[in-house]
């Protein structure tokens, strides 16, 4: 703001300086040395930060222009108005008075009245709205700061967030590594301890007690027994159902997806989901990601929708979306449909694309 | 022995692709069904297997023989129904008949023979004389027929031969679909009429977007969807109903009851409605109706593609 304030009153320096030449009237050297004074005077104005010395400094380049009015040339008086308003507008709200105090002089004056009247205008004009649009601008810088500063705090906070789900899930894997070693350990562990223990006493006993050795070797036959039996049901209590990982899987991933992209996602499934065997979730997952990212590209869809059907012998799949489809029912296959295909006839299962009401890709998976 | 095979066949008409890598067998002495809906390449594939079609890749044999190589032999074993007449209307019925034999190298008492069987055949001899346009739409298409099947073809192609035409022409063709096919032809029938086809093939594929999405006897192609099926009993009161009796009944899964109406689950494949039956007549409950909801092709359609045959 100050740069274009500052440019104006050199204008007007200049103008005088101009009209000064040109009426070549005497008090060369005290009118140059008044300008002097008062560029000395009004460029610190800007420099300063205190608000009592600039309008020290203010007062000064008013009585400097009021001494050169009376004393050198009534020129000096355009000078005035940008003074006045720069002084007065940090005590007035109201603008337009403001105005017409800057024109009072016009009354008092004689001849280049009408110089004077357009300076004060244009000084008027320059300094409010420079005053406008700076003040304007800085709200909008602030607000950008602003929006900034909330920007990166909240990115801040989602990294932080996204470390904490990993995190956690180290520590789910670490906790569960260590309940199933702790398992291992409990179940498996002391029964092959015990095992070796009567195979030892039995290798010693060989020579000296036969049947005694017998008896100790069958117990350890028994143990290791009971320890595979252990072992397999420790197992299988461990192992999570396959419908389980991938149902779990399949719902979280287009939960991020819906989240992520502002639609809405209703998901069903209906029939017995444990037919489904982990290549063909794999599949499944597979296809139905890449039907949501091609709905999501060309459709414009605000509701794409997912439905798993295990049939009596076949898994139906379809993702349908609302949006424009394809008028002519034609679909021209791309890389994504190809891939698909590709993808589920290696598991003897066949894709249909449909756009006649709005996109669909269904997946037809034989159970077998 | 496969009377038609198709590998892998695929056209496209510019970026759109009609058939879509399609493999299918049918086997002699077959009725055998191409079910979808309007534009599922049914006539698109046909056209190809009567080489009226290039094809953009995969091979068709007929009879065992490549058709590309052996394109005659193909021809004079098909005969083809399309789904637009192909008949000259300025000339007559036998006229017609003759034409067409007369393309497949037939001559003299032979050919004569030929064009009468086959006038007798869809019941056409006594208009022998008449021209096709004073016939109605079921009797230029009973013509159609016979100037395919003059030539006595081991494979008869009909394209929707029942579009169209009114239900005692539509019996008729269906009729003699099934003599055809008692006489050693194999039939291939196409039709979006899931009664029909349901009705007189041995084997079906079902098609969609150009590809067979399932393919296998009605019953095959039913289980795809369930193996078991709704018997709705409707009975005055429900009073003296002993539900795990009911149960009891082998083949039966479950049991409903909303109202009068109890809906028993069952096993398709076992046959217990007498003991069904049985059941309600000893404790004296009063059957007012009783319908069984098991799935029927439409329904098969509808399951795996989401649509309706005749959208």
């Amino acid at each position: 703001m100050e740069i274009w304030i500052i440019f104006s009153k050199l204008i007007i320096i200049l103008f005088i300086g101009f009209s000064y030449v040109h009426s070549e009237t005497g008090n060369l050297a005290w009118s140059i040395l008044l300008i002097l004074l008062y560029i000395s005077m009004n460029i610190p104005l800007y420099l300063v930060r205190m608000e009592k010395i600039k309008l020290c400094i203010h007062l000064g380049s008013f009585i400097l222009i009021c001494y050169s009015i009376q004393e050198v040339n009534p020129l000096f008086l355009l000078l005035l108005p940008m003074n006045f308003y720069e002084v007065s507008a940090a005590f007035f709200e109201k603008r337009w008075p403001l105005l017409l105090v800057g024109l009072l002089p016009l009354f008092f004056m004689e001849g280049n009245q009408a110089v004077y009247g357009l300076t004060a205008l244009f000084s008027f004009l320059v300094f409010f709205m420079t005053g406008r649009y700076t003040e304007r601008l800085t709200t909008y810088e602030n607000k950008l700061d602003k929006m900034r500063l909330d920007m990166q705090r909240l990115s801040k906070s989602l990294n932080e967030n996204q470390e904490y789900v990993r995190q956690s899930e180290y520590t789910y894997r670490l906790e569960e590594r260590n309940r199933i070693s702790q398992e291992i350990h409990d179940s498996i562990g002391h029964s092959m301890t015990g095992a070796l223990i009567q195979m030892e006493a039995a290798k010693t006993l060989m020579a000296i007690d036969q049947a005694k050795a017998a008896e100790l070797l069958q117990n350890a036959i028994n143990i290791s027994k009971e320890g595979i039996e252990d072992i397999r049901i420790t197992l299988k209590n461990m192992k999570p159902p396959t419908e389980q990982m991938g149902l779990q899987r399949l719902k979280l991933q287009l939960e991020e997806f819906s989240i992520q992209h502002q639609l809405r996602m209703p998901f069903v499934y209906k029939g017995n989901i444990d037919l489904i065997t982990p290549i063909q979730w794999k599949i499944i997952t597979e296809n139905i990601t890449e039907a949501l990212t091609n709905s999501l590209k060309y459709s414009g869809a605000t509701e794409i929708s997912i439905d798993i059907h295990v049939l009596n012998k076949l898994v139906r799949v379809e993702v349908r979306d609302n949006g424009s489809g394809i008028g002519s029912g034609k679909v021209v296959k791309g890389l994504g449909i190809v891939g698909m295909e590709e993808r589920t006839a290696s598991i003897k299962g066949t894709i249909i694309v449909d756009g006649t009401n709005g996109f669909s890709v269904t997946t037809l998976l034989p159970i077998v | 022995m496969n009377v038609l095979e198709i590998k892998n066949l695929t056209k496209k008409f510019g970026d759109f692709i009609a058939v879509d890598n399609m493999s299918l067998a049918v086997q002699e002495g077959e009725i055998f069904g191409f079910l979808g809906s309007n534009g599922a390449g049914k006539s698109t594939t046909i056209n190809m297997i009567a080489g009226l079609l290039q094809t953009n890749g995969g091979e068709i044999k007929i009879l065992d023989k490549n058709i590309a190589s052996h394109s005659k032999l193909a021809k004079m074993n098909i005969g083809i129904v399309p789904q637009d007449l192909a008949i000259y209307e300025d000339m007559t019925a036998y006229e017609n008949v003759r034409f067409f034999a007369g393309l497949y190298g037939l001559r003299g008492a032979e050919l004569k023979e030929r064009v009468e069987e086959a006038l007798v055949f869809v019941g056409l001899l006594d208009k022998q004389k008449s021209l096709p346009k004073d016939f109605s739409g079921g009797m230029k298409r009973r013509l159609n027929i016979a100037c395919a099947i003059a030539h006595r073809p081991k494979l008869i192609i009909m394209d929707e031969p029942t579009v169209g035409i009114d239900p005692q022409s539509r019996n008729y063709i269906l009729t003699s679909v099934r003599k055809l096919n008692e006489m050693g032809c194999t039939v291939i029938y196409t039709s979006h009429y899931m009664e029909e086809v349901e009705e007189i093939c041995s084997r079906i594929a079902i098609m969609d977007h150009g590809k067979v999405i399932a393919e296998g006897t009605k019953e095959q192609l039913k289980a795809i969807i369930t193996d078991t099926r709704d018997i709705w009993v409707e009975v005055k009161n429900t009073e003296n109903l002993e539900e795990a009796a009911l149960k009891e009944i082998k083949g039966v899964n479950s049991i409903s009851i909303e109202e009068n109406v109890i809906k028993i689950n069952s096993q398709s494949e076992v046959n217990n409605l007498n003991h069904i039956i049985q059941f309600f007549i000893s404790r004296l409950i009063e059957i007012r109706s009783l319908q069984e909801q098991a799935p029927n092709l439409e329904t098969v359609f509808l399951t795996l593609t989401g649509r309706n045959l005749r959208d």
